[in-house]
Order: C-alpha cells, then structure tokens, then sequence
C-alpha cells in the first residue's frame, strides 16, 4: 500500500512531537513518503525528522501563502504524483492545518477521517481510533481514504537545527501540474503580526467563542 | 433569494446546544442580509431502501413523525424552512455516513453561507468536506458581530459580509443575540438515495480518555491547586467552556481533579483550547489556542493574564458571566 504523509507547509507552531507522531504512525506502513510545502527551512526540517525514522521524503518549494484549498491542491498533486493510496496529514502540529484532510480527500476523491488518535495497519485494512467530541470511534477504512491524525511521538525539548537535505527530492509546482500563477488565487490576505492578548477583557472575549451554553 | 443554510447535529432527540447557536448566528445573519435561513438534519429512514443511481425524492410537509419536537425548537431558534435529509443509512458523525445526504442538502439549497456549530459532534468531518466541495472560504470559530449589518468574524481576523462574493463555511462558537421564533415553520423533507461510503465502517465506540480530548482542556498547576477558592473558580472556568480539568500530582492529592484528569508533565494534549492556571506542567504543545492565567505573555501564546493567578482567575471568571 503505498503512503504519502502530508506535513504542510509551515514548521509546527509550539513542538515537533506531533510532527514526528505523524511519521511514526506513517513508518508502520511499508512504503510510506513525506510530503512537506513551503521555504527551504521548514523543507529541510521535515526532510530531516522523516530522514531519522528512516522515511523518504519529497519537498515542493514555493513561498506561496495559501488557504486549506490551496495546500490541499499541491498536497493532492505531490501525493498523486507519488501514487499514494492512502494519505496521512499530520493535523496537529499546526491549527489551519486539519482543514486540509477534507480538502485533499475532496480532490483525490478519497474517504476522509479526521481526528485520529491510533492507527494500525493490517493488511489491506486499516484500523484507526478518532475523536468525535468524548467519544473514541473505532473504524476500519478500506482502500483509498485521506487520515488526519494527531498522534505524538516522544517528548522533544530541543532538536538540532537541521542542515539542507540532500535526500529529499525537489518537485516544482509546474512539474506536479499546477500553474503557480491559478494557485496564487488561493493566496491568503497578509495578517498583522500576533499579539498575545493581555487583558481580562481581551481574553474574555478570546475565549466568548467556547463558552458552552 | 440567498440562502444560508445551518447544519443541525442531534444530540439523542434534542438539538444540540452547538448547533442553535449556529441556528441563532444564521437568523442574524440572515435578517440583516434578507437571505432565508435553513436549518438542515439528516434522519435515517429505516423504512425505505434506494437505488443508489436514483434522484432526490423531494416531500412538502407540516411534520415528520418522530422529529416533531426538533422542528419546534428549530422554528423557534429561528429557522425560515427546516429541510429534512432521510437517508437509508444510519446517522453518525462521519462525512462516510451521512456525506451523500448532506450533498444533497447542499445540492438542492446551493447556500451561499453554511454554518456549523463550532463544538457540534459532525462539525470537524463535514464543514471543511463542504467547503471543498463548493469552494469555499473557511472561518473556525467565527461569532456574528454588528447590530444592522451584520457579519461573521473569525479569531483569526476572517470575515464573511453581505457584500462579499463567493461562497463561506463557518463553524460559528458565538451569536450575540438568541432570537425566539414562531413555533411554526416549513419542512421539507428530501429522501436522498445512495448510502454509507464502504471504505470507512464504523465499529464501535467508547469514552474518550482526557489524553484524547480535542475540545478545551483548563490545566491546573501544582501551587495553585492548593489554593480553595482557585480550583473553585478553575472549576467554574472548566463548566462555563466545557472543559476537562487536569492538572498533575498535587491537584490529584488535593481531590480537586475528575476522574482521569491527572496527567504527567509529558502525557501531550492537543485540545482546541488550553488555558493554564499557574505554573500548570502539562505538554499542550499540540493545542490550538493557548491562553495563560498567571504568567507573562509569550510566544505562540493566545492571552496571558500576568500577576497573581487567583486575582486574575477570578476577574477573568466574572467576566465570563457576562458573555
């Protein structure tokens, strides 16, 4: 069954112990490929913590700052490409991040499940656990099927920068059939920088859009 | 006329509380844009089987049998037209289970706005499935602001305005106002033909563990756990967001945890939420957004409340009652 394992575009906002969860579930298949998008710094620390569990990786260089459908475009392209069957995003190192499982699955056309908390494959079959709201569904996925997981790896408090990778192999957007220029009607309008909220008021607010009622 | 369209989870045979204040951002939304508002469940109908290639059977009808109660709470959270998606599949909250019956829904209302409740069970597998499928833009955790022209905005600094053009999924975590409607309102009732997505089947479920939650999580730090009147107001900050209290080995001695709530210093948490009270050692480098009771602002940090923790908490917890 070949794997791909979509790391995103950007680097994990607080910690790479999700990023290296996502390729520990991803090497218990037996042909399994990262997948990173984005600057040449968050390419080479992708390529490096898929090289240390001993996964291949494919890097598509681009400084484009897209939606969830926009990565999802170069995430189903790389992963067509590489004619995965099955496609692991890691939906946790980074919050924008798990809108991409839907879309990636809408354009390969694939079964999606979110949220998964374990996996375990089996032969043809795929047993996975996800979270839906405090439940834990067990699921059995067959065949073609896009999986968000957010599964950790071991604790990390520092890691070693990494060096330019010389084993990841490059594709450019025209090379998996996307004109860069269509793909840039994706862009997302710049933000301002964030600024942590410091009064009661602010965070109260911040917090309004959870309150149960 | 446009159209903004609510989708509805059940939570047993009441609407779930996630969903109405979907319903009540989508009646804002929809008065001050003259748009009709839809609210939209999907019921399996245990009685009739389809050919899968058949077309959508659509009925006009006051009630449906069984749903009388939700349509009422429906029309009275604000609903124009309540749509009724029967599949012959059983009903879970999987884009494989009820995906067909939701396109359907999309296929034959073509919103131009779809809301989902931020915490509601099928949010997390549906909204983003629908807004790929029609392109469109995504706000997480969008509330309604203004009083005439009214818009959604998301923490993000996302909008949706009645000016724009294309098409917008939110899941909405905020209305400013709850409506009250009539109890009466139109259903329509489509039988959408076609079943489960065979690749995915569900095999049963259980009780999450704390370690699993995606939701909000308030961690409670060692020191202030010894503190009464901080684990009652970290109690009362854990209700009012729906949250999980955790905390490590002295919240656990103090008896202040609920049952699985005591985490060690490495067990990662990747909720939606985290807000930390005091020097709270948990990994939550996996959260969405973070907040800090306690400490001074930092990186990657949402809000921080620098200062005393319980002069903070309660401050902070007071002001919650108001929203």
């Amino acid at each position: 069954m070949k794997v791909a394992i979509w790391l995103g575009s950007a680097s994990p906002v607080r910690s790479v112990r999700w990023l290296d969860g996502a390729l520990e579930a991803a090497a218990k298949f037996d042909d399994a490929t990262a997948i990173a998008a984005g600057d040449a710094t968050w390419l080479d620390l992708a390529a490096d913590r898929a090289t240390r569990l001993g996964l291949p990786s494919v890097g598509v260089p681009t400084d484009l700052q897209l939606d969830y459908l926009g990565w999802a475009q170069v995430a189903a392209a790389a992963s067509r490409e590489l004619g995965a069957k099955i496609i692991l995003v890691d939906e946790a190192s980074r919050p924008e991040r798990f809108p991409e499982v839907a879309a990636i699955a809408e354009l390969r056309d694939y079964a999606q499940v979110t949220h998964v908390v374990a996996l375990a494959p089996d032969g043809a079959l795929i047993h996975a656990s996800r979270i839906a709201g405090r439940q834990l569904q067990t699921l059995r996925v067959r065949g073609e099927a896009v999986i968000g997981v957010r599964i950790a790896g071991a604790p990390v408090d520092e890691y070693p920068t990494p060096i330019p990778s010389k084993s990841m192999r490059r594709l450019d957007l025209a090379g998996i059939g996307l004109d860069p220029m269509v793909l840039a009607h994706r862009a997302l309008p710049p933000r301002g920088a964030h600024q942590a909220k410091k009064s009661v008021e602010r965070i109260a607010e911040h917090l309004s859009v959870h309150v149960v009622k | 006329m446009a159209c903004v369209l609510v989708h509805i989870d059940l939570d047993g045979d009441r609407v779930s509380g996630s969903s109405l204040i979907a319903l009540a951002a989508g009646r804002q939304l929809a008065s001050s844009w003259g748009a009709t508002l839809y609210a939209a469940l999907i019921a399996q109908d245990t009685g009739s089987k389809s050919a899968p290639d058949s077309t959508a059977q659509l009925v006009t009808a006051t009630k449906v049998p069984g749903l009388e109660g939700i349509e009422t709470a429906l029309a009275r959270g604000g609903a124009d037209k309540v749509v009724v998606a029967m599949t012959d599949a059983p009903v879970a909250p999987l884009w494989a289970a009820v995906g067909t019956a939701w396109q359907g829904v999309i296929d034959h209302l073509r919103p131009r706005l779809v809301l989902f409740g931020a915490d509601a069970p099928s949010a997390a597998e549906l909204a983003p499935r629908t807004g790929a499928r029609i392109g469109a833009r995504l706000l997480l955790r969008a509330r309604t602001l203004g009083l005439d022209e009214v818009e959604l905005r998301d923490r993000d600094g996302g909008y949706v305005r009645a000016s724009d053009g294309g098409a917008a999924v939110a899941l909405v975590g905020r209305a400013s106002e709850t409506p009250r409607g009539d109890d009466d309102v139109d259903v329509v009732v489509l039988a959408i033909p076609g079943g489960t997505d065979d690749r995915i089947e569900l095999a049963g479920s259980a009780p999450a563990e704390v370690l699993h939650t995606a939701g909000a999580v308030v961690a409670l730090g060692d020191e202030a756990a010894k503190d009464p009147k901080i684990v009652a107001n970290a109690k009362i900050l854990a209700q009012r967001l729906g949250a999980i209290l955790v905390g490590g080995a002295e919240a656990a001695r103090a008896g202040v945890l609920p049952p699985g709530g005591v985490v060690e210093r490495t067990t990662p948490l990747a909720p939606e939420l985290c807000v930390t009270i005091g020097s709270a050692q948990v990994d939550i480098g996996g959260a969405t957004s973070l907040i800090k009771i306690g400490a001074q602002p930092s990186k990657h940090v949402d809000g921080a409340l620098p200062g005393t923790v319980d002069l903070g908490l309660a401050a902070l917890v007071e002001r919650l009652e108001d929203v």
